[in-house]
């Protein structure tokens, strides 16, 4: 056996003191003659009784000895975390969420808050032993996992923060805490902490805390909260932007809502400009009360048709991500209607076309008006071609030339509008033959047609029209208040219908036959309305709602087949079927920041392409390329509750433990990891504590003794 | 004057009386030498020397009345004196075995107690009063009643000579005894070391008090009591009952020393409330310097 230290060997000497002490003390009594013991006996007893007190308090300060003993030598933690129940030298095993919303772009003392995160993540990864393993995952929308497993890998967990990207997206901390607490729960042996380092946005977090019980998440998981920036700075946004315009037509102005919200505490002034393809068009200035939101009213037209970007912006301030909003929208060329009226009788001429003709285009001008109407009589549509409008309306037709029927069919079926309207020239047998029975599968009516019901002579009985679908866009308009009442109407007259398995009812009648039917027929719609277009069966035509639902009807067979993606935020998946038979199974993607990627879309019967995509990260205008055609656009917008950045209480969040560094004091986000993870090593302070002890214990014990020799 | 005083002193040591064998001598050597001092006799006693005049009150015994001052001033006066009777005084000793202890110094506390007894019994007798002696243990072993006449003297310090300590204490029963015995008004000396129930003790001398005796208590005690000087692992054996108690004297001595600093104490402050003089008496001091503070005390009573 070898010492290391053999001098130290010299202690052992100090066994000669208590062998001392006992042959010191070890004397025969010397026999005393005393007058009389009662003094001595009282002081006897008095002093055995102190010598009892002090002989439990030794007895307790010995048990106490050993307790303290046994501890040092088990080396006690004590500490927050949950995990250290589970061994002092177990392993950890934790996930790091790491915050990269768009709140998380704001700048705190001149520095981005997303950094310093991103520094607070890789200080926790620096703590990590290479028995530990870990993950790292985005509480973004939608956030996740980078890695789905814990990894031992501390270089590709650091990578991982490295390439952490800022988003526009809104703050998802379930999504990625969720996995998280899926990945630790099953975990045995190990410490197990969650570590979630974030700017504590209450508009992110208070609808986390009201959704989830988070006292019942596993006990034995730590939940920490790293906080990154301090207060909330002042931030302005444009929170908003649209149009209530249904329709947009080349060169008309269209009403633009711009909403501006101020998360400050003193009114401050918006400088707001609209850009519309890039080009700068409108600038204004607003001002906006202090923690409030205001709307913006301009009005802004077109010189392009197809997809337009138009683009709303204030000046920057602490938060850049959420100083400009997006708006994609479609402009259209005014649409050209061709009206189909009955032949004139002798010189009287016919007037079935008058009441659509006034609702859709009333001063009859070619121009900043979305609908351009041509009237023909039945003897003339033999040589007109259907594909030159965008919808055709047939009125009261008694027989339409075959060729034309043909040209009907097959201008329906390639994406054409139909609507017909029945009246006391039509023969049903005739319809149901020549418009459906004999076309096929390229028929044209939604309905069989029957006999007619009602009176149009005596107008004797008035039927209203009921069970109907506001859903449908060309009712949608009269599901609000005060844009009219389609009951008011008056229908005297109308032919008894029985509709197609595939069309759509959109109306009964007051008694509950069908009133109005539509049918989708290839790519293009067909409309049946059961009564007349004039006043003769119905007096509907001069009520105030037949103007908007002419407009609404047409509008919406005329732009259903336009794919229109709205509301779509940062790293939404954007999922769409498109009419695509040249697209080769191909759609580029083309990106804000201008680059493009080529979506795989899965082809589906008729030429349909379905596709989906989640490459939308950056918040702008994207473009759905197919071949050389703009197919369609969008726009991706930040959400707006990320622009508030008032903080939430660190009260309000249950079971998270919050580890804050603050600059300049206190300890560092290493050492309170460290802390968290291992507790504090009550080792020394027990060793301390028994050393203090030991000298007590001692200078009881030895009490006596000393004042003996202290008096020799 | 001080280096007379200072010879004689010498001469009232302890030790130098131990090596006396006559106890009368002892007595004597101790009286003769305090009075050749400064101090006259502390007991106011029967002599008829005339004191002053005072004028008749009414309530006046009649023989009292100066009938040839009343000749000359045709007004009544008293004449008075400062005692009318010779003073008894009685010598209490307490002859238990704990008074048997004679520690480092020359006497024991037997011994001390009756040196002082026969000093101031010589005193008394030498003012022509009349001096008894009483000696008690567990109960009253020797009574002599009070005698003037300085032949006497020789009676008392026979008796004082020829005492055994042997006996417990039960000086309560004793004084009891003497307060019965001894009706007539008189001084009581008593000498003691009080190793017995101090509240007891304390009742007794009250109620001896009270029958209007004058009492002056001696508390005898060896300087070993009062210092403990012991160190060591000790077996302390009890001169009374012969009980026996080992301990570490050392460890005892603060606590012993702490009891006998409040048993002196409580002794003092009791008795000198109730008028009772308290005397402590260390053996290893000069007899002189006990009968001076007997003298000092005795003085400031008169004056009162």
């Amino acid at each position: 056996m070898n010492f290391a230290n053999p001098w130290f060997l010299l202690g052992l000497l100090g066994i000669t003191i208590p062998i001392w002490l006992h042959l010191y003390f070890k004397k025969t009594p010397v026999l005393k003659d005393f007058p009389s013991l009662r003094l001595i006996a009282k002081s006897v007893e008095y002093l055995s009784r102190q010598k009892k007190i002090r002989n439990i308090l030794l007895m307790i300060i010995r048990i106490c000895l050993i307790i303290i003993a046994v501890l040092a030598l088990a080396r006690p933690f004590v500490g927050q975390s949950a995990g250290v129940g589970v061994s002092s030298s177990a392993p950890t095993a934790f996930v790091i969420l790491l915050d990269n919303s768009m709140s998380m772009g704001s700048t705190y003392q001149g520095v981005s808050v997303f950094n310093t995160a991103k520094a607070r993540a890789l200080d926790i990864l620096e703590q990590m032993n290479p028995s530990d393993k870990a993950t790292v995952g985005f509480i973004n929308e939608p956030g996740g996992l980078v890695f789905p497993q814990l990894t031992w890998d501390k270089e590709a967990l650091k990578q991982s923060i490295n390439n952490a990207k800022l988003t526009s997206a809104g703050t998802d901390i379930a999504s990625a805490l969720l996995p998280a607490l899926e990945l630790l729960v099953p975990l045995n042996g190990y410490k197990k902490t969650i570590y979630v380092v974030t700017d504590m946005t209450e508009s992110a977090w208070q609808p986390f805390v009201d959704r989830y019980d988070l006292n019942k998440i596993d006990k034995t998981i730590d939940l920490v909260i790293v906080p990154v920036g301090d207060t909330a700075p002042e931030n302005m946004a444009v929170t908003g932007l649209e149009t209530d315009a249904s329709v947009i037509m080349l060169g008309r102005k269209i009403p633009l809502k711009i909403i501006v919200a101020n998360y400050t505490n003193k009114k401050q002034t918006a400088k707001i400009s609209i850009s519309i393809n890039g080009e700068r068009r409108i600038s204004a200035e607003t001002e906006v009360e202090a923690n409030s939101e205001k709307i913006c009213a301009l009005e802004c037209a077109f010189s392009k048709t197809g997809m337009n970007h138009i683009e709303a912006s204030i000046q920057n301030d602490a938060m850049n991500l959420d100083d400009q909003r997006h708006l994609a929208v479609r402009v259209f060329e005014p649409c050209k209607i061709l009206l189909v009226k009955p032949e004139n009788v002798g010189n009287t001429e016919n007037t079935d076309d008058i009441f659509i003709k006034f609702a859709l285009n009333p001063l009859n001008r070619s121009k900043e008006n979305i609908f351009i109407v041509e009237t023909r009589l039945t003897s003339e549509i033999t040589n007109t071609e259907p594909s030159n409008y965008s919808a055709v309306i047939l009125l009261n037709q008694r027989h339409i030339p075959e060729n034309f029927i043909k040209k009907l069919s097959d201008y329906v079926l390639a994406g054409g509008n139909l609507i017909t309207f029945l009246g006391d020239k039509v023969e049903p047998d005739w319809y149901n033959k020549h418009l459906s029975d004999d076309l096929g599968g390229g028929y044209l009516l939604p309905a069989r047609i029957f006999k007619r019901v009602g009176n149009s002579v005596s107008k004797s009985v008035g039927y209203q029209l009921t069970d109907i679908d506001l859903g449908h866009p060309a009712f949608s308009i009269f599901s609000k208040d005060g844009n009219g009442d389609l009951s008011r109407a008056k229908i005297y007259e109308f032919f008894q219908v029985r509709p197609n398995p595939t069309a759509m009812l959109l109306c009964r009648m007051s008694h509950g036959l069908p009133g109005i039917i539509e049918e989708k027929r290839g790519r293009g719609r067909s409309m049946l309305i059961t009564f007349t277009a004039n006043n003769r069966w119905s007096d509907w035509p001069i009520k105030p709602t037949w103007l908007p639902f002419l407009h609404q009807a047409v509008i919406s067979m005329v732009t259903a087949n336009d794919l229109t993606i709205n509301g779509a935020r940062p790293g939404m998946p954007i999922t769409a079927t498109i009419n695509a038979t040249d697209s080769n199974n191909k759609v580029v993607l083309k990106k804000p920041d201008g680059t493009s990627e080529n979506i795989d879309g899965l082809t589906l019967t008729k030429g349909l392409l379905h596709f989906t995509t989640r490459n939308t990260d950056l918040s702008g205008y994207y473009e759905l390329i197919v071949g050389n055609n703009i197919l369609s656009a969008f726009a991706v917008n930040p959400p707006p509750e990320e622009s508030r950045l008032t903080r939430i209480n660190l009260r309000k969040i249950p079971r998270f433990i919050p580890l804050k560094q603050e600059v300049g004091k206190g300890k560092s986000v290493r050492e309170k990891v460290t802390i968290l993870r291992d507790g504090y090593d009550l080792s020394g302070l027990a060793i301390w504590l028994l050393i203090i002890l030991a000298l007590i214990e001692g200078f009881i014990a030895n009490k006596p003794i000393l004042k003996r020799l202290s008096k020799n | 004057m001080m280096d007379k005083t200072s010879k004689i002193s010498r001469f009232l040591d302890p030790e130098l009386l131990a090596s006396l064998s006559n106890l009368e001598i002892k007595a004597r050597t101790v009286v003769e030498g305090m009075i050749e001092g400064q101090h006259k006799s502390p007991f106011k006693g029967f002599n008829v020397e005339f004191s002053e005049y005072r004028q008749y009150v009414p309530g006046d015994p009649l023989k009292d009345i100066d009938w040839k001052v009343y000749g000359r001033t045709d007004k009544f006066y008293i004449k008075e004196h400062e005692q009318e009777t010779n003073l008894s005084g009685y010598m209490i000793l307490d002859t238990s075995g704990s008074m048997s202890y004679k520690g480092s110094g020359s006497m024991s506390k037997l011994d001390y107690a009756s040196t002082l007894a026969a000093s101031l019994s010589y005193l008394m007798l030498k003012q022509q009063d009349s001096v008894g002696l009483v000696t008690f243990a567990d109960g009253i072993s020797k009574v002599i009643r009070p005698k003037t006449g300085i032949s006497h003297l020789m009676t008392i310090c026979n008796e004082l000579d020829n005492i055994k300590a042997t006996e417990k204490t039960n000086i309560g029963d004793s004084l009891d005894v003497v307060g019965q015995t001894m009706k007539k008004r008189g001084i009581f000396v008593l000498f003691s070391d009080l190793m017995d129930d101090a509240e007891v003790i304390i009742n007794k001398l009250r109620q001896l008090k009270s029958r209007r005796h004058e009492i002056v208590l001696y508390h005898v005690l060896d300087n070993d009591e009062i210092k403990f000087p012991f160190d060591e692992m000790t077996k302390f054996k009890d001169l009374e009952d012969k009980s026996e108690i080992t301990t570490d004297a050392f460890s005892l001595r603060s606590e012993y020393l702490t009891r006998i600093r409040q048993m002196v104490n409580r002794f003092k402050s009791a008795l000198r409330k109730s008028g009772i003089d308290y005397l402590l008496a260390n053996t290893s001091v000069p007899l002189e310097a006990n009968i001076r503070s007997f003298f000092t005390r005795r003085q400031a009573i008169m004056e009162r």
